[in-house]
């Protein structure tokens, strides 16, 4: 066989790997994905009967003088800056807690993924309630130890970004723990022995074999938490909605609100890309990153 | 090896095949046949409001060959999800309820309902009958849809707090400086005991309104200096525990229903479409602390008369991408007659058309309070709306909600609130 | 000897201190939920918090099911569940190993591509994604569900990463054997990818059991529905009847939680080298 014909019927065996799935994502998300990036130079305001006129670069320039963006943009890089290392942390803790041989680890285990798989109405709604500030279970516990005057939670504008924080990191400790269980599973025991034959210490141990064999996974996850950061909605709706003021305006609940409340579908496309021009470029850099650390 | 391999990837292959068989849903609505049509009517809250199924039965037994299948869209962010549905242009729904202005407005804007002026002009409808609410929601000389319910927000009391408290019930001609007096007169007792002279629910309409009952401003008007005394009030009463604070209410997800049937509230303003919420209630025996209420006119500020009120409308439309228009409107001019305004009053809830009978046929209500004043009450003098219609109505909204919220969590004071909002208001407006 | 069991006692003495707050923690959310979905929807947000309700009503967990249709609701989720989850995780593996293990024309920009279509917030292509589904008739069907949530760039990634970690001398072994790609595939990727494939599927489990948005705009048909949407609609304009919505709560979480303890046991099993050392 020769060698072009050889390349050219690897090429076609990689892709028909991916051509399931992406046949099935190209149609049905990139098409529509592609169509909202175009609705970012045109003014269109959902409806198919009125027509979308061609605006050019109108709505970002509008985007520099919107206070609601500004706030929104603030707001995301703030949650995300926080919520990021707080979740990889503990998360990271709780996998090598869970790893440990210990009775009812299953029992534990389970129950650290509670929060990832509760419905998020009922969850936020419990959230809420322990945090209220008037009669909560935690102000009153704060009371109780001498704090005078108990933060007003998601009601303060000083500590509601804090309340959506502190829910996140909650709610997706579980997940991330997941995946480092799974990535913890995969390290090699024998690399271990290796190192107590060396005469490693636990701390030692930790930093010279998990975190490096761990490195694929937590570029995962980091990745992961960090789109997902930038991409948070649901859980600002139901906790915050965006308030007190703009407070906890994120970039997409302002997106959704330029879309379904003003019926700007421009605008709304515009500051969506200039989302995912913030992202793409975040995560490009972990990349590049990555490849360093793997060279 | 091979033989296995082939058969397991077949296999795979066929379970996904005929996995894709099952997961077809509900096919397409059956295609009239015998000349009987079906109109898709989008509501919300189908299990909880009384008056559709009257509604629809007084119909059916007057056109036989129609039937109507409801759609329920949910009521928190049903018109966004009406304006999502009907994006594609789809002919799934014919007749369209419309919730509120801001969505009035959308929907207009969008072309997605019908101008129904040659429809009324052809079978002569009379939109004075609406009460002025008719041309409160006409956009240049259209009319897109037909009131058939309007609310309008009077003042909630519970008679057995009263009593206990040997405090007079309030009156029909309470200004606002009464209303806060007797507030404070009836506010007692803490902890699980306490009760709150009144209570204002988390809508921004439960007290920024107040300001625009005087006809001077609407809501979209900056600047807002004139809400100063009514947020100064209502912060007062927070302050002194007269009633719940805001920051409370949200964060446990309060809803007024439950406080005011726990009988933790003396006094509570309110729209009308709660009289039939709690005569269910206390009919059930769910609302035992509140089973003796009742309700007056809303309070006003000195020099306007009793009876001026806020008010919100429920209108039919039928949707433009509708193939059975003609069946739509006479679906919806049935639904805003007045022989259908008597059905919808038999159940509790205030028609449109407000005539003398109409009042009389829903204070005869069982379960309705009996007192005079409460009758009374149901005589408006003047309804404003919550909203005006205003094509930069959603924008606006926001800011009116983040600075209301703001101000009412001290997170920022009456003075620079006002201000931020005039602020971003004209800024809004003054945008191209 | 004596100084090393104290000190490992020590040791799993902190690792149970721990265990347990963080336990309680995590669960004490749900304990509230539990005891909230026993009260009548009054007495659910009243202070001070009563942990346990003095007249737990069970009638509500007999509610939910008489109120909204909710058994229909648990059976349309089940089954979207179910099929998006198989078919995700066939796509997903499938596309990835070609991703991880093979080399070929334009791979790492096609991957790159992928992962930046996941940065796009699904808000902003919604209603275009939403016209095309009518457009082609698919509005009101839970074949739209499925094809929306089935194709997703998420499992791509998370599976790639997971292959990476697999040493490629399996597949060279395999290949200068003569197999075909597919067969390493199925007989090599595939059963060291356990862990994966169940934390994979935890996830999409979980992710369409909760979705919201999606059957929201896409069913409106009430016999198509699924529970989250049932659980909104004990939050009408006049009342949010919390209880009941714990109460569902707290009996649509019990499916998800045995997905997760039967495919817990996958964590544990044996590793990716085994087939090295055999």
């Amino acid at each position: 066989m020769s060698s072009r014909k050889a390349i050219i019927k690897k090429n076609l065996v990689a892709y028909s790997f991916i051509a399931p799935n992406f046949i099935g994502f190209a149609l049905f998300t990139l098409v529509p994905m592609i169509f909202a990036f175009i609705l970012a130079f045109l003014d269109w305001d959902g409806s198919p009967y009125n027509p979308m006129h061609f605006v050019g670069f109108k709505n970002f320039v509008d985007l520099a003088d919107d206070g609601q963006f500004t706030a929104a943009f603030r707001n995301t890089l703030v949650y995300t800056v926080q919520t990021v290392p707080f979740t990889l942390v503990t998360s990271l803790l709780l996998a090598l807690l869970l790893n440990q041989k210990c009775k009812g680890r299953n029992f534990f285990r389970t129950v650290s993924f509670f929060p990832y798989v509760a419905s998020m109405v009922a969850v936020t709604a419990v959230w809420n309630m322990l945090f209220n500030p008037g009669m909560g279970p935690v102000n009153e516990l704060l009371r109780k130890l001498g704090v005078e005057n108990p933060p007003g939670w998601s009601a303060d504008k000083d500590w509601a970004m804090t309340t959506i924080v502190q829910f996140s990191v909650w709610k997706y400790m579980g997940y991330y723990m997941i995946l480092y269980l799974a990535g913890l599973q995969g390290i090699n025991p024998e690399l271990y022995e290796a190192a107590n034959l060396d005469g490693c210490n636990g701390w030692q141990r930790f930093w010279n074999v998990t975190v490096p064999q761990l490195s694929a996974t937590t570029f995962f996850v980091v990745v992961m938490l960090v789109i997902q950061c930038f991409k948070v909605y649901d859980i600002v709706y139901m906790v915050t909605q965006g308030g007190p003021g703009t407070a906890t305006l994120v970039m997409v609940y302002d997106i959704y609100n330029k879309a379904f409340v003003y019926s700007s579908f421009g605008a709304a496309s515009a500051e969506a890309i200039v989302l995912f021009a913030l992202v793409l470029g975040v995560t490009l850099v972990q990349f590049r990153g990555q490849h360093k650390l793997e060279a | 090896m091979r033989i296995l391999k082939k058969t397991f990837v077949v296999g795979i292959v066929l379970a996904m095949t005929l996995s894709f068989a099952f997961a077809n849903g509900a096919t397409e609505a059956p295609v009239a046949t015998n000349a009987k049509t079906e109109l898709v009517w989008a509501v919300w809250d189908i299990n909880s409001t009384a008056y559709y199924k009257p509604i629809i039965d007084a119909y059916q037994a007057k056109t036989p060959n129609v039937t109507i299948r409801m759609v329920d869209l949910g009521s928190a962010d049903f018109m966004t999800a009406l304006q999502t549905q009907l994006a594609s242009g789809s002919s799934e729904f014919d007749v369209v309820t419309i919730k509120d202005i801001p969505g009035y407005n959308n929907l207009v804007k969008k072309n997605m309902i019908v101008n129904l002026n040659d429809y009324i002009a052809k079978d002569k409808v009379n939109t004075k009958l609406y009460g002025g609410t008719a041309e409160q929601i006409t956009v240049g000389g259209n009319l897109y849809a037909l009131p058939f319910r309007s609310d309008f927000w009077v003042l909630f009391y519970n008679k057995a707090l009263f009593d206990k408290a040997g405090v007079p019930y309030p009156t029909n001609d309470l200004t606002f400086a009464q209303y806060d007096a007797l507030a404070r007169k009836m506010t007692s007792g803490s902890g699980a005991e306490k009760v709150y002279g009144c209570h204002y629910h988390t809508w921004r309409s439960c007290v920024q309104l107040f300001g625009i009952l005087d006809g001077k401003h609407t809501i979209v008007q900056p600047p807002y200096d004139y809400l100063k005394p009514y947020y100064e009030m209502v912060l007062a009463e927070q302050n002194d525990g007269i009633c719940q604070k805001l920051a409370t209410l949200k964060a446990s997800s309060i809803h007024y229903s439950g406080q005011f049937q726990n009988g933790s509230i003396a006094m509570m303003n309110m729209g009308s479409w709660y009289i039939a919420t709690q005569i269910q209630k206390v009919a059930k025996g769910e609302a035992e602390a509140s089973k003796s209420w009742g309700i007056v006119k809303y309070p006003h500020a000195d020099g306007i008369a009793p009876g001026t009120t806020l008010g919100t409308i429920t209108s039919l439309s039928i949707s433009q991408g509708s193939k059975k228009k003609d069946a739509a409107w006479d679906f919806v001019k049935f639904v805003t007659s007045s022989d259908c305004a008597a059905v919808i009053a038999k159940t509790g809830t205030l028609p449109a058309i407000m005539s003398d009978a109409v009042v009389n046929e829903i204070s005869a209500m069982p379960g309705f309070p009996a007192d005079a004043n409460s009758k009374d009450a149901l005589h408006v003098t003047k309804a404003y709306l919550e909203m005006p219609l205003n094509d930069k109505a959603g924008q606006i909204e926001t800011v009116l909600n983040q600075c209301h919220d703001e101000i009412m969590t001290y997170n920022i004071t009456v003075d620079a609130g006002l201000k931020k909002m005039s602020e971003q208001v004209q800024k809004i407006i003054d945008a191209k | 000897m004596q100084i090393i069991s104290a000190k490992e006692k020590a040791i799993q003495t902190i690792i149970y201190i721990l265990l347990i707050l963080c336990a309680m923690v995590m669960v004490l959310p749900f304990l509230w939920m539990l005891s909230a979905s026993l009260k009548l929807d009054k007495d659910v947000f009243s202070f001070p918090v009563q942990w346990i309700p003095s007249h737990p009503r069970w009638a509500n967990y007999q509610e939910i099911w008489t109120k909204i249709p909710l058994m229909t609701f648990v059976k349309n989720t089940v089954k979207l569940t179910i099929i998006v989850t198989l078919l995700q995780l066939f796509t997903s593996s499938f596309a990835a190993y070609a991703f991880a293990k093979l080399d070929f024309k334009g791979r790492n920009t096609l991957f790159l591509g992928y992962i930046a279509t996941i940065a796009m917030p699904w808000q902003v292509y919604m209603v275009p994604q939403f016209v095309l589904m009518s457009k082609m008739g698919l509005n009101n069907t839970h074949t739209a569900i499925i094809l929306l949530q089935a194709f997703s760039a998420f499992g791509v990634f998370m599976m790639k990463q997971f292959y990476t970690s697999i040493p490629s001398e399996l597949c060279e072994a395999a290949r200068v054997d003569g197999m075909t790609e597919y067969g390493i595939y199925c007989k090599i990727m595939l059963p060291l990818s356990k862990p994966a494939l169940s934390t994979l599927t935890i996830f999409t489990f979980v992710n369409t059991w909760n979705d919201f948005l999606g059957p929201y705009i896409y069913l409106t048909r009430q016999e198509l529905k699924t529970i989250q949407i049932g659980l909104r609609m004990f939050i009408s304009q006049y009342s949010q009847e919390y209880g009941l919505i714990m109460a569902s709560s707290v009996v649509t979480l019990i499916p998800v939680l045995i997905v997760f303890l039967s495919l817990q046991q996958y964590f544990v099993q044996g590793i990716a080298t085994s087939g090295l050392k055999g």
